[in-house]
């Protein structure tokens, strides 16, 4: 019990002090256009209150209490802020009403130096600087030129660079390059008090300003507060890190000696990460040869449809389908020879990112509106909530071969090599299912006959393709047989289950698989809400014109969704590339299945090889670059 | 029609022939409307079929979790069907019961802990920037918003021992030159806690969210925010009474994925949290039920499912805000 | 200028609030006469199943409420990896508990563990003999404490199935080769193999080479193989890979669980031993854990499985082990207690007593070569495993454990399993896998 409040509690106090700090921040740039003079005041007493913090915070400052932990019953270490706020957010305030120039300059300068020299006298012993007179010079001078030229080429008075440049410049050299401890309270005074004088010569020299410098400022300023909170999070937990990694990535597996790109030499030229010696085999291969008939149906039927429509490939047209089968087997031929773990990185793109979207498109355009709607979303979802590591083990379950005189185990050999069973067998089930097989295939012909008749030709290709697997299936079926079985040397029947995991190049294919199954509900989610936002008048107002289903989805939905479909393609790109978990617990990178994160995690991590981990992760990060590339294009021609 | 005519001259057989052939062909006429018909639902056949693929596994998964061990090595998890299973709820009893590193309770509590804080706090902070980066002028807006998705590639185990650099010690910054070293961050103790496995996911989802929330967000109807800015309403205004509401489907679901991911992590939380059994979630804690090589994979069906039913709760009942015509209505044209 | 200072500010503010507000307090607070009195000492290791991490927190209590301390012993799941992080990024535990004298031995050497004390070492060397100390033992100095051993050199095997059969159990390399060889002619199977191990996959297959390197080139040979001071594609290692292969390339040799070597479960071996489908299993002493439930042990019934010792070929009778070590990365008194606790028979002695009682019958899994145990808390057979251990002339620790991570827990496992899987040769796999040794 007690540990749900706190939880509760923390987790409370996180979300409801970042809220109220966003939202305090807000309200204080509200006053930038309505009340000036309480805009400043609340924002010097901001700025007071920080720095006090700061200078408090790392016991920098002497105590002002009596010694005890709390002045009333606020803690002594709150006090100081405190101060700081009021006095800081006293000077501001009454600044924004003097619009004198003259006195201006004299209150701010005059107020922003006595503080210094309250600083510079509550300064603990230990932090009071001995002067090194040739380096403070130094800094100031240096600093001072730094600033003018930087304010020169934003083409502003230089005086208000050089200023801070000099006060900047007088902290270094007074506090930061001189031994600390040694001086004496005058000298932490004259360190303290100039810059801050030189600050306040900074701000006083500012007119207060007017409704554009104000509209200005807070155009600006909101950027900056809708912005700040993201960019601190990813600085920190991404910036930094990925810099620190392009570092060691040029350093050696320790760590200590620069070694420039050997690291990056070593992944490029290691056989395990490319290894295209045998491409010649990729044009013998049974894949490549189904796909180039397939691609040269596509054309043939690109090639007679350009007569009817005036175009070759249109999107919803009928060379489309028959063109992306090909296009699949073709690539699937490539990867198939060319082995390795950047290899291996790049099938996993295609294939995951290319099935996810399509099958996640599919369902919720099929699933929108219709009954059960949730059910089936909730089905397809559902791997997503099952976790990689425990999609993985499910589909280890799934993958199990046993030995050929046990039963099968896993549902997939179960049904290969019951199909190969069936093949082989002439009993009353091998009937039953052949002919269960021939409907379908006959329900693929009386499709396609309907659909000539009709003239929907859009959907003949497919159709003709579907019937043509069919058939070959069938034949298969009575000639040859299918499925995992075959005869041993003595002439009996064995189970020949499929080793989906270790039999190398396809149980990369396996498991893409897994992911597939669980990205879909990913895309479909994604995309089902982007449908669910596409006016419903659109819709409408296509059906009164007489559109079907078919062409509503090519010419309504598809368009509307087209740059959120943009946003799950990059997504699951940049997702599928950093694929680590599955292949983790599947193979561990085993029989040719190793990808990029996998490899850098076990360089890396398991055998603290720092330099060679970081050149793998540099890859990866480098290798999704030019979808953003893309991204960025897409965005450009946005903007216009 | 014309089969029936031709066989007229037979009809001398009398009126039964007749309606006999005319139930015939009734009957005919039937099947072809039931056949048109169903080939018209075939994308409905292919959307369940699609969905029954998708469920094996985990009807398998579901099946398994309520049998035996050895029941579970043994046979298919069909064979239930056959009647040859062999049940027990000894898996549920071990998975809730067991206290190897931390009680259910204790993890599921440290899971939501981590899970929700995780997934608010970056909606929120990802929403600010995907409105900055959309409707707010400001000099180099595209090239921030590209370098800031470009980090969606990192990949998180790089940021892994820097992180858990700054929750150890702070984090500190040497002066070049001047050789003194001053704070950034102070050290607050934060390894082996949740808020440090929390701030660890808050920082990762960032590039993702923005992403996704931009996507959303500048494609909402210029019309509307030019007719707050002429009723005087400023960007925060605008964002709070205009924007977040609207954008409820998306920042639904991404709420949905970024729960999922952080309540289904296990590296990040072992590697901030790992050290601490008080501070682990429910995935640490399976994966030591599971036990080295995996001798008690038996417990993992169950496991799987104790582990799913929080995010499957969390789906439902999001899934609600997918709503259709938000913005009916409030655009003209 | 100013406003954006301010906010950076306000953001900063924000963390420490957020933070301030998470962190939690430590409360140890010093106690009077025993100086571990109030003192906490965090243990960790890849140890967590709930058998394991309970008899070992269990055990730890013991000492732990005996001197008014808390100690907490976690199971890490990716032990392996998240040592390596824990102590980069500054948050090692107190103490861990090494499967592997090499990783132990890098630790040591890059400074990250702490020698033991000198009571610690002194109890070390009394409670446990010379072959075992020497694993934790690093350029001279005693850096870890032997926890736990096991015996590898083993074959499990049915007593009343080999009865039946007519089978003798064989007493040397000859005999076995013979007998696998009477097995295949009578239409048995001798073998279960399965190298399949998840991210661990081919670590059988590294045992099975070790026992044959310590039996074909010897102990010397062995250290030298170990330390790199011969390559790793010595024509001896090769030719040991492939009396591996050929042994179990032999057509009916092996029964393969699931399907094929490669793809058959380390775990998955038990059931078929059990039924029949195989007649010998050389797996090691915390096999026990993975035979069906109901299975018994070495009591002479019909069905009971028993071990032989996997005979050695010159007679010198050589043992591999393997076993983990605990070291300390701190020089705390209270660690350095604990660690002395961990030598002693003690603390062997509970957490066997606690680990039998979390089995709730069976062997407990769980050998200790600790010097002056009660050896009546072990049943007959790990009596047995015991005294194959202290009657071995030669041990040798699992030598992929002695080598560095890149190969005893990489490339050896790796392309061990490609070789076994046959998708490379003997001597592309041990080629490959010198190529991987790092270099200096």
């Amino acid at each position: 019990m007690e540990k749900i409040l706190d939880t509760l509690l923390s987790v409370g106090i996180a979300v409801g002090a970042s809220a109220a700090l966003w939202v305090a921040a807000n309200l204080l740039f509200n006053q930038v256009t309505t009340n000036w003079r309480r805009f400043n005041t609340a924002a010097g007493a901001t700025i007071g209150f920080l720095l006090m913090v700061v200078l408090d915070g790392n016991r920098l400052l002497r105590s002002l209490g009596p010694g005890s932990d709390t002045i009333g019953t606020i803690p002594a270490f709150l006090w100081t802020p405190f101060i700081g706020a009021i006095v800081v957010g006293v000077i501001a305030g009454y600044l924004s009403s003097v619009d004198d120039p003259g006195r201006r300059l004299l209150i701010s300068v005059a107020s922003f130096g006595l503080l210094g020299v309250v600083i510079g006298l509550l300064l603990e012993d230990a932090y009071k600087p001995s002067f090194d007179h040739v380096a403070l010079v130094g800094w100031t001078v240096g600093l001072v030129a730094v600033g003018a030229v930087l304010s020169a080429l934003r083409e502003r008075p230089p005086l208000s660079g050089a200023l801070i440049g000099g006060a900047l410049g007088w902290i270094v050299g007074s506090f930061g390059s001189a031994t600390l401890g040694t001086g004496s309270t005058a000298e932490a005074v004259i360190g303290a008090a100039v810059p801050a004088a030189a600050l306040g010569w900074r701000f006083g020299r500012t007119p207060n300003a007017d409704d554009a410098t104000r509209g200005r400022i807070d155009n600006g300023s909101r950027a900056f507060i809708f912005l700040a909170p993201a960019l601190v999070f990813i600085a920190v937990t991404l910036v930094v890190p990925t810099i620190r990694t392009i570092y060691l990535s040029l350093l050696d597996r320790d760590s200590e000696d620069f070694i420039g790109f050997d690291n990056y030499q070593s992944v490029f030229t290691d056989v395990d990460s490319f290894d295209v010696g045998s491409w010649t085999n990729i044009f013998t291969s049974r894949l490549f040869l189904i796909g180039m008939v397939i691609l040269a149906f596509a054309l043939a039927v690109a090639w007679f449809g350009r007569k009817s429509s005036g175009k070759a490939f249109e999107v919803g047209g009928p060379a489309i389908g028959p063109l992306v089968i090909a296009i699949f087997l073709l690539v699937f031929a490539v990867f198939s020879v060319l082995r390795g773990t950047i290899m291996n990185n790049l099938w996993w793109v295609f294939t995951v990112t290319l099935m996810s979207t399509a099958l996640g498109l599919a369902i919720a355009v099929l699933a929108d509106r219709g009954r059960f709607e949730s059910v089936a979303k909730s089905i397809i979802f559902m791997p997503m909530a099952v976790s990689l590591v425990g999609a993985s083990i499910i589909w280890r379950f799934m993958f199990v071969a046993r030995n050929e005189n046990k039963p099968q185990t896993g549902v997939l050999n179960a049904i290969w090599v019951g199909l190969g069973r069936l093949s082989t067998g002439n009993g009353l089930p091998t009937l039953l299912f052949g002919a269960a097989m021939a409907a379908i295939g006959l329900g693929f012909l009386a499709l396609l006959a309907k659909s000539l008749v009709r003239r929907q030709w859009n959907r003949i290709p497919l159709l003709g393709l579907a019937f043509a697997g069919m058939s070959w299936f069938l034949i298969r079926f009575y000639s040859s047989g299918v499925g995992g079985i075959r005869t041993n040397a003595s002439g009996e029947l064995k189970a020949n289950p499929i080793l989906f995991v270790q039999e190398p190049p396809f149980n990369n294919v396996w498991l893409m698989v897994i992911l597939i199954w669980i990205e879909t509900g990913f895309a479909m989610v994604i995309l089902s809400a982007a449908i669910k936002a596409i006016p419903s008048e659109l819709i409408e107002a296509a059906r009164v014109d007489g559109a079907d289903d078919s062409q509503i989805f090519w010419r309504v939905t598809l368009p509307q969704i087209a740059t959120t479909i943009g946003v799950v393609v990059t997504t699951l790109i940049v997702l599928v590339m950093k694929v680590f978990d599955i292949v983790k617990v599947v193979t561990n990178g085993n029989f040719g299945t190793q990808v990029l994160a996998n490899d850098m995690f076990q360089v890396a991590f398991s055998f603290t090889d720092t330099g060679r981990g970081a050149a793998l992760a540099v890859i990866l990060f480098l290798s999704v670059l030019p979808v953003m590339y893309f991204n960025i294009r897409r965005m450009q021609r946005e903007e216009v | 029609m014309t089969a029936v005519k031709s066989l007229s001259p037979l009809s001398g057989m009398g009126a039964t022939i007749r309606r006999l052939l005319r139930s015939v062909k009734n009957w005919f006429s039937r099947l072809g409307a039931s056949i048109y018909s169903s080939l018209r639902s075939v994308p409905t056949w292919i959307l369940w079929l699609v969905v029954s693929i998708w469920s094996l596994p985990s009807v398998g998964l579901l099946v398994n979790s309520f049998q035996t061990r050895d029941a579970q090595r043994a046979g298919g998890w069909w064979k239930v069907l056959t009647g040859q299973g062999d049940f027990t709820l000894d898996n549920y009893n071990t998975v809730l019961r067991a206290d190897t590193s931390a009680k259910l309770t204790d993890s599921l509590l440290n899971s939501l802990a981590i899970a929700v804080p995780a997934t608010i706090i970056p909606i929120a902070i990802a929403a600010f920037a995907a409105y900055a980066f959309a409707w707010i002028d400001f000099k180099g807006r595209l090239w921030m918003f590209i370098a800031v998705v470009s980090l969606l590639a990192v990949p998180l185990q790089v940021a892994l021992i820097p992180l858990l650099q700054l929750y150890v010690g702070g984090a500190h910054l040497t002066l070049p030159f001047l050789h003194k070293t001053i704070t950034l961050v102070p050290d607050f103790d934060l390894a082996g806690t949740t808020t440090a496995v929390w701030l660890t996911h808050a920082g990762f989802a960032l590039p993702f969210a923005i992403f996704l929330l931009h996507n959303y967000i500048s494609q909402l109807p210029a019309d509307l925010f030019e007719a707050a800015r002429i009723d005087g309403a400023d960007h925060f205004t605008i964002f709070w009474r205009l924007v977040l509401p609207l954008s409820v489907p998306v920042l639904a679901a991404f709420g949905i994925f970024q729960f999922l991911w952080t309540w289904n992590d296990f590296l990040i939380a072992n590697t901030m949290a790992g050290s601490n059994p008080d501070a682990t979630p429910t995935t640490i804690r399976i994966a030591n039920l599971a036990g080295d090589f995996g001798r008690n994979e038996h417990l993992l069906p169950a496991a799987a499912f104790v582990q799913a039913f929080v995010p499957l709760g969390v789906f439902m009942g999001l899934q609600r805000y997918f709503v259709r015509g938000l913005l009916a209505g409030s655009v003209k044209g | 200028m100013k406003s954006r200072w301010l906010k950076l500010g306000t953001v900063l503010v924000a963390f420490s609030v957020i933070a301030a507000a998470c962190g939690d307090d430590d409360g140890a607070s010093g106690g009077d006469g025993n100086p571990l009195e109030g003192t906490s000492v965090t243990v960790t290791g890849p140890e967590r199943a709930e058998e394991e991490a309970g008899a070992i927190q269990q055990a730890l209590d013991v000492f732990a409420e005996a001197n008014g301390m808390t100690i907490t012993y976690t199971g890490d799941a990716d032990w392996e990896a998240n040592i390596n992080t824990q102590v980069s990024g500054g948050n090692a535990p107190d103490i861990s508990i090494f499967p592997q004298p090499g990783k132990l031995a890098d630790f040591a050497r890059a400074g990250d563990l702490v020698a033991l004390n000198e009571s610690a070492a002194a109890a070390t060397s009394s409670n446990w003999s010379e072959a075992w100390t020497t694993f934790g033992n690093v350029d001279g100095v005693q850096y870890g404490v032997p926890v736990k051993t096991d015996l590898k050199s083993l074959v499990w095997y049915q007593p009343s199935a080999f009865e039946a059969a007519g089978y003798d159990v064989p007493t040397t390399w000859d005999d076995l080769l013979a007998l696998s060889n009477t097995m295949i002619a009578d239409g048995n199977t001798p073998w279960c193999v399965g190298i399949e191990s998840g991210q661990a996959t081919g670590w059988t297959f590294t045992d099975w080479v070790e026992d044959l390197m310590l039996r074909t080139v010897g102990a010397d040979v062995y250290d030298q193989w170990v330390s790199h001071d011969i390559p790793f594609n010595d024509s001896r290692v090769v030719d040991v890979f492939n009396m591996v292969g050929d042994l179990w390339g032999t057509d009916g040799a092996v029964f393969a669980s699931g399907g094929s070597i490669a793809a058959t479960a380390f775990q998955d071996n038990g059931e078929p031993l059990v039924d029949g489908d195989c007649f010998m299993h050389r797996q090691a002493s915390f096999y026990a854990a993975f035979f069906p439930e109901g299975t018994v042990y070495a009591d002479g019934s019909e069905g009971a499985v028993d071990v032989f010792y996997f005979p050695s070929i010159s007679g010198d009778k050589p043992v591999l082990g393997a076993g983990t070590l605990a070291s300390g990365f701190n020089d705390e008194a209270a660690t350095m207690a604990v660690l002395e606790y961990f030598s002693t028979p003690g603390y062997a002695e509970a957490r066997q007593n606690a680990q039998t009682a979390l089995k709730g019958g069976g062997l407990s899994g769980f050998l200790s070569a600790a010097i002056g145990q009660d050896p009546g808390i072990y049943q007959g057979l790990e009596q047995s495993f015991l005294e194959i251990l202290s009657s071995a002339e030669v041990v040798r620790f699992d030598a992929s454990d002695l080598m560095p991570a890149d190969v005893g827990a990489g490339t050896f496992w790796t392309d061990g399993t490609s070789f076994v899987n046959g998708d490379l040769t003997a001597a592309e796999a041990a080629d490959k896998i010198e190529a991987s040794w790092p270099a200096g």
